[in-house]
């Protein structure tokens, strides 16, 4: 009995000392988790800080950076798309723009004394209001219209004037180009060019006298640039009326009452600084039909035009440096024209035909010495092509500002030397003109 | 040649008439004559068009886009450029001797982005060829697939002459050139497929070389990154955002508008403030006003061409932009 006691309490003894170290190991499992669990809580805080901090000093860099390089690119973007806007907002319509053309003048006579159609005095003059538009018509032809609003310079009358209305073609083969429509015909060197692309301030009075002003025609014109290396360019046109002359026919024109015209131009590099362009044109109406109605111009001899012929001839000397050309230039024009018209006159002691053969020239140089200045001589001279011992002479130096290309002011002196037999004065004029331009205008091969 | 034996045929049949002028016979004829004439006419006319020659006939504004061009295209192709490099790239002379060239071009090579539009527009109209007017496939512009920087807003004139399009002198930066080489490869193997693996394999050689040369043009430049710089037109945006550098400001006060005296002494002032080192004058540009800031701000001037031929020794596009970076490293430098 006493052995079996003994293993009993060894047993009980085991069994407690197992209970305690039980215990003692929840205990100590548990204030290890507490301790893991505070030291994970710690660790969770601390990460939570470190990231926060890393977020505070990290992510708004790449924030930043990101955002400018979005701005930038939507910024292209859109530059891209405003450009692309532009274009599709015009894409229909026609390139518009307007020339506005005002002179102010003081002449030492009074009209028609001066032979300047311009009144004595100071006077303003609104002299154009051009509105231009062209566009292409369709794959084979453009088209353009200029409308020009001017005043009589003499009596200020204004005039809404359908100066050009013209189609072009752009394929035809054989390097052909046929206008049709009212138009500025090729004839001479500065016919065919607008009043503000003038070099000077007034067309030569040749130019008025011989051909009517600008070379304006109802009517059609064949071109042909000639198939060689060289640059030969041959025109040949017809219109109803050439020049500002009024066409007075009757009620029915046979085409001996057209006028034809022509013109055949070429080109020389004479160096790469020195040009040199030449043309010789033709006009001629074989029955004028009365075109500058009856004349009497020494009170003794009446005239009426039967036949209009004008020949002429142009050459231009250019210095036009490659390297500043919008700096520097220089320029000698020369135009000298012939006229042989015809005429039924009448002294009183009945009709009979009449040839008056009449010339005049002109002849100017400009030297540009800057971007915005530049400054030029006309020299002048016309017999009136009905009576061809009426002569005048003409002398014009002239100063141009070019402020912009848009923007043109010019500063000019003419003396006007007519002979008795013109039955005008000597007169001095000072002008000033201002050219400026809205919208769309651009220089084209004409008026290079 | 059946032509141009038609042509001598009529001329000579013309002359053996001539002799016989005095015949009453041929009198009575005259629309004989002029007959012969107009057949001799039409086939000269005939004769002289621009029919498919062995070489592709290629006219570029510019000598960069010919020497381009000459490079890819090799011995198939016959490259005139109508600038001759000392050209203002706006103030190309509208040359009457051009339109025969352009006549008979089978393609014209362009910058783009309204580049040319001082120049180009009344010659190609005056060229009367159909196959390199704009939307024909002669007409090749190099911008397409180049970004465009400074796209105006307004192409209002009281900004000057600005280009609608942006601007257009992305050719000085030798990275936005291939865009330019890779467009003038395409037009020609379009226009002479039969030639495509020449035109491969020398604009390969011609890219290969061209970006062994910009990676020495970057690090020749690289120590300078952030020098700021003004020209007299905006010709270089371009140039320094390939190459690190900061374009500070033109002296002309628009595009196309000369500088007021205000506008130069409010430059003069900024660039003091700023410590601009470099002042830059494109050849066709006076000296005057670019060597007067020059002076009052302490910076250095140097002139730079805006094309190959600008200067001298710079007849290629590599030649010219190694001339380029060169100039500008060494006036940096000091």
């Amino acid at each position: 009995m006493t052995g079996q006691a003994q293993e009993t309490n060894e047993v009980e003894q085991l069994k407690q000392q197992l209970r305690q170290m039980q215990e003692n190991f929840e205990k100590a499992q548990n204030e290890q988790r507490q301790q893991i669990n505070a030291l994970t809580q710690k660790l969770d805080e601390l990460s939570k800080q470190q990231q926060a901090t890393a977020t505070v000093t990290v992510a708004p860099t790449n924030t930043s950076a990101m955002t400018d390089r979005l701005k930038e690119l939507d910024d292209k973007v859109d530059s891209v798309v405003e450009a692309q806007k532009k274009t599709l907002l015009s894409e229909f319509n026609p390139a518009i723009g307007f020339v506005g053309e005002t002179i102010f003048s003081q002449q030492s006579k009074g009209s028609p004394q001066n032979g300047t159609g311009y009144p004595g005095g100071f006077d303003v003059f609104q002299r154009s209001v051009e509105l231009n538009a062209s566009a292409s018509v369709d794959p084979f032809a453009k088209g353009w219209v200029v409308i020009n609003g001017s005043a009589d310079a003499d009596t200020g009358e204004t005039s809404l004037d359908v100066e050009e209305a013209a189609l072009q073609t752009t394929s035809l083969p054989w390097d052909l180009t046929l206008t049709a429509g009212q138009f500025f015909g090729e004839f001479g060197r500065l016919s065919y060019i607008h009043d503000h692309e003038l070099p000077f301030v007034n067309r030569p009075l040749v130019l008025d006298e011989y051909v009517g002003g600008e070379s304006k025609t109802p009517g059609v014109q064949l071109s042909w640039l000639l198939p060689i290396e060289h640059y030969v360019n041959l025109t040949a046109g017809m219109g109803t009326q050439f020049g500002d002359s009024p066409d007075a026919i009757g009620s029915y024109r046979s085409m001996g009452a057209v006028n034809y015209f022509g013109r055949l131009s070429t080109y020389f590099d004479l160096s790469p600084d020195w040009q040199l362009e030449g043309g010789a044109s033709w006009l001629v109406n074989p029955d004028t039909g009365n075109v500058n109605g009856e004349t009497a111009p020494n009170g003794m001899t009446t005239l009426t035009a039967t036949r209009r012929l004008v020949l002429d001839g142009d050459l231009k000397l250019s210095y036009v440096p490659l390297r500043n050309n919008q700096f520097q230039s220089f320029t000698w024009g020369n135009e000298v024209l012939y006229s042989d018209n015809q005429y039924l006159a009448n002294n009183g002691g009945g009709n009979f035909n009449e040839t008056v053969g009449a010339w005049g020239m002109y002849s100017y140089f400009t030297y540009k010495w800057s971007r915005n200045w530049s400054g030029g001589f006309l020299f002048e001279y016309t017999q009136n092509n009905q009576e061809n011992a009426a002569q005048t002479y003409g002398y014009s130096p002239y100063l141009t500002w070019a402020i912009s290309h848009w923007n043109q002011l010019r500063l000019q002196y003419t003396h006007t030397q007519p002979n008795a037999a013109t039955g005008n004065q000597p007169n001095d004029a000072v002008y000033l003109q201002w050219v400026w331009i809205i919208g769309a205008h651009s220089h084209g091969w004409q008026a290079r | 040649m059946k032509l141009k034996s038609l042509v001598v045929a009529a001329v000579r049949q013309s002359a053996a008439n001539s002799r016989k002028i005095q015949s009453a016979a041929f009198c009575r004829k005259p629309l004989r004559l002029a007959g012969i004439w107009i057949v001799a006419l039409a086939a000269m006319c005939c004769a002289a068009q621009p029919a498919h020659a062995a070489k592709v006939r290629v006219v570029t504004t510019f000598t960069d886009l010919a020497d381009f061009t000459r490079e890819i295209g090799g011995d198939y192709v016959e490259v005139r450029s109508l600038a001759t490099g000392i050209e203002d790239t706006h103030g190309v002379p509208m040359k009457p001797s051009f339109v025969p060239l352009l006549n008979r071009a089978d393609l014209i090579v362009l910058v783009g982005f309204d580049c040319e539009h001082a120049f180009l527009p009344a010659l190609l109209e005056a060229s009367r060829n159909p196959r390199i007017q704009l939307g024909h496939p002669g007409y090749v512009d190099c911008s397409k697939g180049v970004t465009p920087r400074d796209v105006p807003k307004s192409t209002d004139h009281s900004e000057g002459d600005v280009h609608p399009y942006g601007n257009p002198h992305y050719l000085l930066d030798p990275v936005l050139a291939k865009t330019a080489v890779q467009n003038i490869y395409n037009a020609l193997v379009a226009v002479a497929p039969e030639h495509e693996a020449d035109f491969t394999k020398n604009r390969d050689a011609y890219l290969a070389k061209l970006d062994a040369k910009i990676a020495g043009w970057e690090a020749i430049l690289a120590p300078f990154k952030g020098a700021k710089f003004v020209s007299y037109h905006e010709h270089w945006p371009y140039f320094a955002d390939r190459f690190g550098l900061v374009y500070f400001g033109t002296i002309e006060l628009k595009p196309g508008i000369d500088p007021t005296p205000h506008h130069i002494q409010e430059l003069i002032t900024t660039m003091k403030s700023e410590h601009v080192p470099l002042v830059v004058r494109e050849p066709q540009f006076p000296e005057k006003v670019p060597a007067l800031i020059a002076k009052q701000t302490g910076a250095t001037l140097v002139k730079l061409p805006i094309m190959p031929g600008g200067v001298p020794n710079t007849d290629t596009y590599i030649a010219e932009m190694d001339y380029i970076v060169h100039t500008v490293a060494d006036a940096l430098k000091k």
